[in-house]
């Protein structure tokens, strides 16, 4: 009798201390969010001196202007085509690379992959000047094609050790019965290893549509032109080297925020059984 | 079959993937330009100005037919980055700013990217040349035998101009007890807003000083009022050493500013947005800050009460001198096929009637002598200090970074109390001395 209600009182403690530690790690994520949306219904004025998270006076008009201003109509609808275009290239190519590095053999198949992996320890900006020079060399700069070529390329070292990883802990004998029933190499990827990999390649599709959704940086170096760039490059309007409007910066940022977390909710069973089975693995 | 029909949507994947990409491939490579006329392309990171570009971009097309474009790149380390990669691939529009070192704006220049603007310049008698601030257009000169070993002659057009001074909340300072008007003249009467400040809620003084380069100028300043202008240069040419009385009673200041209470241990940790912020919030007497700061506190208090005054000099012997000259300048691009109409274009920009137009919509100070008139506010009082305007750019020497950066590393250690004055001087001349031993042996 004592020792259960030891037991109780340790149960109660434990998960008190645990539910204390996720509601601080809950809190400290929410909190920027919410302050976020929070500053965008705020004036230039107010949003230095009215710190608190509910706003005295709702200025919902700031996403009206923050819209109009920055061109987030053209602009959003270049994000939304670069995201779905790119994601589409790198599961594409990374499935079909990630399947051939585990199961096909050829000649210097662990030297390319390890240059793959080599690549992701590059970060982008490293390789601005010399993927501008190229792009320029290929007539491929201030193009739209330009931008998601080199986007694909950004995500594809990840993706490929993501997707290997996962084929190679995949049993062979599920893709034998479907070569006994008369399955190519290209049916048994599509019938057999796509479907299995669905958990995997809903973290691809989730990290990448992140980074793309998210990038500027390259948009910026590869674009002249304005009606051409991502979403991100108009929020960058609202920032000036010596001036930032905040609260238009900051309805941006929500406005910008909302597809990739409904994208997240939409596909988080898919991520959370990704990251289980060990996706992210390394 | 199934094999049939998986390859199927396999392929019609493909076929609408690729047709995305061919779609959006058919859109031009480049700028798409009228069938008639020229469009002058101009690059620039200046977001706040935007609105009052388009407007004069507009009025241009209107009296001379000719289009001009601005495309905007933020933020301006983005749009660094942007103008290098153009410079490599020669891609560089009709018109650009550098945002750099003027050893990095030399290097444009000798790679041929930047037009000689000289000639232009020296028409109609100079006319052009002479409508400038002299200390502004200074930023874009390069002379004979300077650091930089680039053909003499003027590479760029100043947009407009900025001077560093000292700001003070006026309504602060009068609860303090002094007169609203009469901010303090002498650096002794500055310490003496210290005393007041005690027990207030209040911080004396704010600045970016967690940025090296503001903390610089303010030693600068001081450094010609009490030395003057050719002891300072003698010592970047290592003829005075930094342990020199004059060297020393500049870094006993910033001691006299920390023990009277202005300056707290939190200003070397500051950059200049927060010292802003601070600042409109009526939460500091006194700040030092460009006069870009007009847009920037107008935006954030426009009711805030303030006014910019000369750093209060330590001496009377020598004047004292302040930071500024071009806030930002233009280039135009030497292979640009539009490269004439493009310093027509700035021409234009750069008459009076522009300038007054640009002044006013940016808060901004003109670049064109005679737009000052116009002037008024603020931004009048930080204009009519414009010929104590000094800076580094325009010296035709420049200090070694390391040098500098022990310098200002040594200023915040004097600010926390953890070294004195003396101890920083020897400090800064020993690392001098290390760097004129090394070009010396080299």
């Amino acid at each position: 009798m004592k020792s259960q209600i030891v037991y109780k009182i340790q149960r109660i403690f434990t998960n008190t201390i645990i539910h204390l530690l996720l509601l601080t790690v809950a809190v400290s994520c929410l909190y920027p969010m919410l302050w976020v949306a929070a500053s965008s219904l705020k004036t230039q004025e107010t949003v230095f001196k009215d710190t608190s998270l509910v706003p005295r006076e709702w200025r919902f008009q700031n996403y009206v202007q923050a819209w109009r201003e920055g061109g987030f109509g053209r602009h959003f609808l270049n994000s939304l085509v670069y995201t779905v275009l790119v994601v589409m290239g790198i599961v594409l190519v990374s499935s079909l690379a990630a399947y051939g590095f585990s199961r096909l053999e050829f000649p210097g198949r662990n030297a390319i992959f390890y240059i793959f992996l080599l690549a992701m320890m590059i970060p982008v900006p490293g390789s601005f000047v010399a993927l501008y020079a190229l792009l320029n060399k290929l007539r491929l700069r201030n193009t739209e094609v330009g931008y998601i070529l080199a986007m694909i390329n950004v995500g594809l070292s990840t993706s490929i050790f993501l997707l290997k990883t996962f084929f190679d802990k995949t049993p062979k004998e599920l893709e034998d019965a479907a070569r006994i029933d008369g399955c190519s190499k290209f049916g048994i990827w599509w019938n057999v290893a796509l479907p299995l990999a669905k958990p995997v390649l809903a973290v691809v599709v989730v990290f990448n549509a992140l980074n793309v959704w998210n990038e500027y940086l390259l948009a910026l170096l590869i674009f002249d032109d304005r009606p051409k760039m991502p979403l991100q490059v108009a929020l960058q309007t609202f920032q000036g080297e010596f001036l930032t409007n905040y609260p238009l910066l900051m309805a941006g940022l929500t406005i910008t925020a909302v597809p990739i977390i409904i994208l997240y909710l939409l596909m988080q069973k898919y991520i959370v059984k990704g990251v289980t089975q060990g996706a992210i693995v390394g | 079959m199934f094999k049939l029909v998986s390859k199927q949507i396999i392929i019609g994947l493909l076929i609408i993937y690729l047709s995305s990409l061919s779609f959006l491939g058919c859109s031009p490579a480049k700028t798409s330009l009228p069938s008639s006329g020229v469009t002058v392309v101009v690059w620039h990171w200046m977001t706040d100005r935007q609105p009052a570009f388009e407007e004069l971009a507009q009025r241009y097309e209107r009296q001379t037919g000719t289009r001009v474009k601005f495309e905007l790149y933020a933020p301006s380390e983005a749009y660094s980055q942007k103008v290098r990669a153009a410079a490599q691939g020669e891609n560089l529009p009709d018109i650009f700013g550098i945002l750099a070192s003027k050893k990095d704006f030399a290097s444009f220049i000798k790679a041929g990217h930047v037009l000689d603007l000289t000639p232009y310049m020296e028409e109609n008698s100079g006319f052009w040349r002479k409508s400038f601030f002299e200390n502004a257009l200074k930023t874009n000169v390069f002379v004979q035998d300077d650091a930089y070993g680039v053909k003499p002659g003027i590479y760029g057009v100043p947009i407009d101009t900025m001077v560093i001074q000292m700001l003070y909340n006026k309504k602060l300072y009068a609860e303090l007890g002094f007169q609203a008007n009469n901010p303090p003249a002498t650096f002794q009467e500055l310490l003496q807003v210290g005393q007041k400040l005690k027990g207030k809620d209040l911080q004396g003084f704010v600045s970016g000083w967690g940025e090296y380069w503001m903390l610089d100028c303010f030693a600068n300043n001081y450094a010609f009022n009490i030395m003057g202008k050719d002891k300072v240069l003698a010592t970047i040419r290592g003829e005075i050493p930094y342990t020199d009385p004059d060297w020393i009673k500049v870094f006993s200041l910033f001691k006299e500013l920390t023990d009277a209470g202005l300056v707290s241990s939190g200003t070397i940790t500051m950059v200049n947005k927060t010292a802003e912020q601070l600042f409109a919030n009526e939460r500091a007497v006194f700040a030092f800050n460009g006069s870009w700061c007009v847009n920037v506190y107008r935006s954030m208090n426009p009711q805030l009460d303030y006014g910019a005054f000369m750093p209060p000099p330590i001496s009377d012997v020598y004047p004292m001198a302040i930071w500024g000259g071009a806030g930002s300048s233009f280039m135009v691009n030497a292979r640009s096929k539009n490269k004439e109409e493009a310093v027509r274009f700035l021409q234009w920009l750069t008459q009076k009637e522009q300038q007054v137009f640009l002044a006013k919509h940016t808060h901004n100070l003109p670049a064109n002598q005679q737009a000052m008139q116009d002037i008024s506010g603020v931004l009048s009082e930080f204009a009519k200090n414009m010929p104590f305007v000094t800076h580094p750019n325009i010296w035709g020497i420049s200090e070694f970074s390391s040098v500098i950066e022990t310098f200002d590393r040594g200023l915040q250690s004097i600010i926390l109390g953890q070294k004195s004055p003396q101890q920083v001087a020897y400090e800064v001349q020993k690392a001098k001395e290390k760097e004129l031993a090394r070009k010396k042996a080299q």
